[in-house]
Parts: C-alpha cells; structure tokens; sequence
C-alpha cells in the first residue's frame, strides 16, 4: 500500500512544511499570508456582490427621461453579470480550499494510512494464522485419513491378498 | 393636364391710385420687391389638378387592395403627413434664414397633456419591469449552473479524497491538459525498496491520471493492453495445465456508459480495484525483472533455455523446463499457450536440457502417472509472495506477526531467491516421485502403512512407513515377569518404522534394518538391529525399502524365536533354523518391487551339508524343488504361524 505522502500542495503556502518536526517559521508566516489573502479575497467577492446589488435595487426607480431608463438598464445588465462573475470566482476560492485541505492534511492523513497499516498488519497476522491452522488440520485431517484408509476393508481389498 | 387651358391675365402693370388727399396729395401702393413678385407668381400657379390627380391614384389603390383597412394605416397616414408638414416647415424654416430675412428665434415644445404624461410613465415602468425579469431569468440561470458546478466538484473531490485515503495522489500545477481536469495524477510506484541496486525504473504505468467523465464524476481512462500480469508454467508436452483466465479487463468506454446507473460509491470502489489492478501490474513487472536479472547469474539448478521479449525459460532440473512471462491481461488462453509453444521454437539458445523430459509414451500406466506437475497457479503464487516478502518489505518495517515460513529457509537474499524458488519446485515434483514410489510399495504390502509428516519446509519432504506385527502370544507372560528386562526388551518391539526424508533431490532413509557388521561379530541381537541411516536414489528406493521391511520382519520373526528359547541364526533377509543331523531350515524373504502380487514373498530353503549333490540339482525356476520352496506373500500373521510351526519343528526334532 502506498504511504498517504501527497506530493503536490495546495496553493504555494504551505508547501516548505517540515517532515516530521513540524511547520517552520517561514512555513507559519507563508500559511498566515495564504489565510490573509483568501480572507482579503473573499472579502472582496462579498464586497463586490454586495455593492452590485445594492446598485441593482437602487436602480428601480423609473425615471421621465427615457434615455435614462435606457443607460439605467445597461447598467442593470452590467451589475448582473459582476454578480455572477464574483459568486464564481467565490466557488473558484471554494475549490482552492478544498485542493489545499486534499493536499495538506497530512496530520489526518499520516494517522489514517497509520491506521490502516495496523489494520493490514493485522489482517496479515490473523491470515498468517489462519493459514498455520489449516496446515495444521489439514495435516491432521491427512493423518486420520491415512489411518482410517490403512485400516479400512477398501484397502484391504485394493491390496493383493495374501 | 386636360385640353382645356385656363389662361388668367394679369392686371396691366399700371400704377393705380390708391388714394387721393385733399390738399391733392396721391397714394399709389408700394412698389413689389422681386422676391415678392416671385412668390405671387407662384402662388398664382393652381397645383389643384396634380392634388386631385394624386387623390385619385390613391383612391384607386385603396381600392384595388382589401377592403379591410390595417389597423395601423391611420396611424402610418398622420405619421406621413406629420413629416410632411414637418418637411416643409424645415424647408421653410431654412430658407428664411437662408435669406437672413428672419431668424428663428426658438422653439418650444408643446405641453403634454395628462394622458401622454402617464402613458410614458408607463412605457418606461413596462420596460424596466421588463429589464428587471430579464435578469431574474438570468441569475436563475447562472444560480442553476453555480449549483450543478458546486455538485460535481463535490462528487469529484470527494471520490478524491477516498481515493487519497489508500494512494498517492499528487497535483500538476498548471498542467491541465483539459479543462476541468486540474492535472490530479495518481503515482503508483513505490521507491521505498530495500536493495538501492534493485531500484525498478518507473513504469509507464507509474503515473495515472485522474480525469472527469461526462457527468464530472472522477474517472480513469487507461488504453487496452496498457497492463501486464504476471504468467508462470511449465513447458513441454506434458503439461496439461490450463492457464488461469485473464483479468477482466475494465475499459473507459464501458466504465463511462456504466457510471450514469452506478452510485458514487460503486465508482470509487471501481477505481480502487482498478488502481489495485495497475499497481500488481507493476509489481508483476517487478519481479520479471528481478527473475530476468536473476537468471542470468551462474547458478545451480537454473539454466536459461528460451528468452523472447517478456518472456524466459528455464530448466530447473528433474527433466522440467518452466516459463515465466510478462502477458497482456486482455490476452486469451489460446494466445498465450501458442506463444508459450511459438517460444520454444524461436528460443535464441539452444533447446539442449528438453533431453530428460519425459514424454507421454514414456510414462507407465495411470499409477505412475497420477501425480503430475505441481499446482501451476500455486507456483506462481508462491514466486510472487517470496519476492514480496524479501525484496519489497524489507525497506519497510517488518511486520510483527510471526509464521514467516520462509525464514530460516536456504538463501533468502535478493540473489537467491529464483534459485530457491527454482529448487523448491524441483523438489516438489522429485517427492512427488518419491511418492509415488512409496504408494506403489505400500499398495502392495498390506501390513505397511504410509505416515506422511508435513515439514512446511519448502524444500524438506518426509514420510513414515510404519508396520505393525502381531503381538506375541507370551507376552501376557512375559509382562509378569517384569523384573526380566531382557524379556520386556523383546516384547516391546511390536512396530517398526522406517523414515523417508527427502530434501532437495537427495533421499534418506532411516529405520532399524540390516544388521551392522559388528554385531554380527559379536552375536548380539541388540547389537545387529540397529538404527541405520543412509541415502539412496529414487531407482533404488523401492527395493531398499523392501529389504528394510523385510528385514525388520526377519528381525521380528528372530525375537519371537529366541522369545521361545529357539536357538536361530539371522542373516539379513534369512531366518535359520538349526536342525538334528545338522541340517539348516531357512526362512528367507525375497523383494521385488515389480512383483504385483505383492513386493515380499517367502521361501523356505533347505540346507543339508551332507547332500552338496543335491543341491546341484535343485532347479530354481521350480519353486516346488524338495530343498527349496516357495511358500508365496504371507502376511504376519501366517508368517508369525509359520515360524511357530518351524519352532515346534525343531523341537519335534522331525525330519521333513
């Protein structure tokens, strides 16, 4: 079985993480700053999607001029699609994440292949065990079988009689 | 224009009075300008008849059309005029100030009535209505594909993270070759071997990609024949085993049209198998090329005899040739059974080690033949599993639980493991002979028994021949006298076994026996049977453990003599009796493994030392002769009367 050892790491923040002893300074500082853009990012999205629709509503008021009601309308347009635009760019942030835990939960992942290892272990030994003890009824089942067949008149009669 | 002609004359251009004062004073009227005079003279054209000439084409066409007016033709005629009223006041408009006569001082706009306030008002409310249900449509819409886009990437990365659970999965950044793919690619080698000299090239197989199917679930596409398994059997013409059927082959085509009707974890249980499949393919590859590397070192017990591309033989002794192959799965029986017959013939090194196969005409009837070849499937298993265990688990920890069965057994580095594999198998079918060579005497000895004794060495095999002899009819008696040890000595001696060890092709045989030359100087019969070790060869095997039989019941038989006070001589298939007159009765035991009636028979000899010339005319091929005779396979029993018989015979003192 291979080792859950993932290779490539989400994003680039956490990438110079520790083997064993643990995440270094930098690799704190570099997790820190990945946090903070994300928040800053999806801050923005929000903002974004927020402002646009405050625009939209605001927009509803039907004005004399017509020519206003037109440019109003392109604008309407115009804020629908940021809107959409910036929910999937939040999805985008979304998967992001999801790839980032994927590749660098490796405190979950190390105790789950550990687990698993055990449970292999184990089912290797409980195999290896349960192969000793056919072998060992087999064997017995052959001793008590020869016996019974050196002691039974279908013997007596394969062999020539004396 | 009609024939007629209207001709108008004007007033002749004579000034007249207009007004005349008291004083005498004239007022004529104001002189025309020019302008002016043109413009009379164009009013004073009479456009009438083309007005009426157009009312009346117009007329005609409306009449020629439907009677039914459109609906919009009132609108489209005060649309018409309008801009012809509007065309003509420009004209105007224009030139007057073309003129600089007048100018325009500006315009103003009408003042819209009520209504026309409100029905714009209401235009423009309808159209921003409009507008704002346009984009309803369109964030249902785009909500509606957000929704399915979060629902497959959920689908995606969570067979992602299950598939992560048990391989490595590693991302390619900014490699995606297609959109949607994320270059997620699943590395199936392993480089955590052991030996750094063993250290596999990485297989094309290595790295498989993980790929989206067409409802966005995970999904991996891997081309037919892509992987190998492992194929290993014997060679020859006496081979009958059947090759084990290929793995079925799961292609993407027929996992794509299956996966719309399967569940997400059916799926991934799919591709864990599949993954399962390409990582024993590699492993499989692994040790063909360990076995390849193997082979070729000088050794005993492994010859090269055939190589192709993914394919070896060899000759392992025992007049056996094995291949070991590198197959695609997909590949039938047929192919490769033909290959396997194809190799033998395209083989670059000479076939010259097929000399000791046995070919079926050969081979004697079904009781020599009914052991075979060893289990090919079991082989092959086994090939896999010792090179697992002691070229792939020794860079990782050992595992703690015990019963490795290979350990303590013959060479078990890197080096020797095909030449241990090789002799295991060369073993095997060399105790199988062994076996059948003891079957076949034990099948025609009715008083012999086969123990078999399970080593779980690969390489050891041993059986027990074991004889049980009636127990003696003073032993009753002489379990009373207990005091008398050489009594109960004699009187234990109711088995006898004989031991068989096989390991390798070298047979051993151990079991009390033929007398040792210092016992019979010394005359003891404790010295004489003794416990004699020795090898022997598969040929010989038969007949020497006949004699070992035979003379374990002459040793038996010598016992029970003495038992009774009966003076004997024992040689190691003879049993003599000294009569009066000195005369020597013999009961001698004859083998012969061939001897389908049983492999022991019995024959009474008569030596008289005072009649030599007699002896001369003794003829052997009748076994009726008076001073020999053939008493044929006795059992035990009979034999155990016979001797009394001969007991009594010589107390008796009687002559024959």
């Amino acid at each position: 079985m291979n080792k859950g050892g993932a290779g490539g790491v989400g994003g680039g923040g956490s990438g110079g993480s520790g083997g064993g002893s643990g995440p270094t300074a930098a690799a704190a500082a570099a997790a820190a700053q990945k946090q903070k853009t994300l928040l800053q990012r999806v801050d923005a999205d929000i903002g974004s999607i927020v402002d646009n629709f405050t625009h939209l509503v605001n927009v509803s008021r039907v004005n004399d001029l017509p020519v206003r009601n037109s440019q109003e309308a392109f604008m309407m347009e115009m804020r629908a699609a940021r809107m959409v635009q910036t929910a999937d760019s939040l999805l985008k942030l979304v998967s992001e994440l999801k790839q980032t835990a994927i590749f660098s939960g490796f405190a979950s992942l190390n105790d789950h292949v550990e687990q698993r290892t055990a449970e292999f272990n184990q089912q290797a030994e409980k195999t290896d065990h349960m192969l000793a003890r056919i072998g060992e009824e087999a064997a017995a089942s052959l001793k008590e079988l020869e016996l019974h067949y050196f002691s039974s008149t279908q013997r007596a009669s394969d062999t020539p009689q004396l | 224009m009609d024939g007629k002609l209207e001709v108008s004359l004007d007033r002749l251009p004579v000034k007249r009075l207009d007004a005349i004062e008291e004083n005498g004073l004239e007022h004529f009227p104001p002189d025309v300008g020019y302008d002016e005079k043109r413009l009379s003279l164009i009013r004073r054209i009479d456009f009438a008849w083309a007005i009426e000439k157009d009312d009346n084409k117009k007329q005609k066409k409306s009449s020629k059309e439907s009677s039914k007016p459109w609906q919009w033709q009132g609108m489209v005629e005060n649309l018409q005029l309008a801009h012809q009223e509007l065309s003509i006041i420009i004209d105007l408009i224009n030139t007057v100030e073309a003129n600089d006569a007048v100018t325009v001082a500006g315009m103003t706009r009408p003042k819209p009535l009520p209504n026309e306030v409100l029905s714009d008002l209401s235009v423009s409310a309808a159209t921003k209505l409009q507008c704002f249900r346009h984009l309803g449509k369109y964030f249902k819409q785009s909500a509606k594909a957000l929704e399915q886009q979060v629902a497959r990437e959920a689908r995606f990365y969570g067979a992602l993270i299950r598939l992560q659970q048990n391989w490595k999965v590693k991302r390619q950044r900014g490699a995606a070759s297609a959109p949607g793919s994320e270059g997620f690619t699943i590395d199936l080698f392993d480089n955590s071997l052991y030996d750094p000299a063993a250290v596999f090239r990485p297989s094309s197989l290595s790295t498989v990609r993980v790929d989206h199917d067409s409802a966005g679930m995970l999904s991996i596409n891997l081309p037919p024949n892509s992987y190998r398994s492992l194929q290993f059997g014997f060679s020859g013409p006496h081979t009958d085993d059947s090759l084990r059927e290929p793995f079925k082959m799961k292609t993407s085509s027929t996992r794509e049209s299956e996966k719309e009707s399967v569940s997400d974890d059916e799926c991934v249980k799919e591709t864990h198998s599949l993954l399962r499949e390409v990582h024993q393919a590699i492993f499989d590859e692994q040790v063909f090329d360990l076995v390849s590397r193997e082979a070729f070192n000088p050794s005993l017990g492994v010859n090269v005899t055939g190589i192709q591309e993914n394919y070896l033989q060899m000759s392992i002794g025992q007049g056996t040739s094995v291949f070991i192959s590198i197959t695609p799965s997909s590949q039938g029986d047929q192919t490769v059974e033909s290959s396997g017959t194809q190799n033998l013939d395209n083989a670059i090194l000479p076939l010259d080690t097929l000399d000791g196969v046995m070919l079926p005409e050969e081979e004697q009837d079904t009781p020599k033949q009914k052991w075979g070849l060893p289990n090919r499937v079991s082989y092959e298993i086994y090939l896999q599993q010792i090179f697992h265990e002691h070229v792939f688990l020794r860079a990782k920890d050992r595992p703690i639980y015990a019963g490795n069965r290979i350990s303590g057994q013959g060479a078990k580095d890197g080096c020797g493991l095909l030449v241990h594999f090789c002799m295991s198998l060369s073993h095997r079918i060399f105790s199988n002979k062994v076996l059948m060579e003891l079957d076949n005497v034990v099948c025609r000895v009715p008083y012999l028994q086969l123990i078999s004794h399970p080593t779980w060495h690969s390489r050891t095999s041993s059986w027990t021949l074991f004889m049980k002899v009636p127990q003696s009819i003073l032993h009753a008696g002489c379990l009373a006298h207990t005091s008398n040890n050489h009594c109960v000595k004699n009187v234990i001696k109711c088995q006898f076994r004989t031991k068989v060890v096989v390991n390798d092709d070298c047979i051993n045989v151990e079991g009390e026996g033929a007398p040792n030359v210092v016992g019979l100087f010394k005359g003891n019969s404790e010295e004489i049977s003794s416990m004699n070790r020795y090898n022997c060869d598969l040929a010989d095997l038969s007949v020497i453990i006949l004699q070992q039989v035979a003379s374990q019941i002459i040793g038996w038989l010598h016992e029970e003599a003495l038992l009774v006070g009966i003076k004997v001589n024992r040689d190691f298939l003879c049993l003599s009796f000294e009569l009066e007159q000195g005369e020597t009765l013999s009961l001698v035991a004859h083998v012969d493994p061939e001897d389908t009636r049983g492999c022991i028979s019995w024959w009474l000899v008569m030596d008289d030392s005072f009649n030599e010339e007699r002896e001369l005319r003794i003829d052997i091929s009748d076994g009726a002769s008076e001073y020999k005779k053939f008493l044929g396979h006795l059992s035990l029993d009979v034999l155990y009367s016979t001797l009394m018989d001969l007991v009594s015979l010589c107390c008796g003192g009687g002559s024959l």
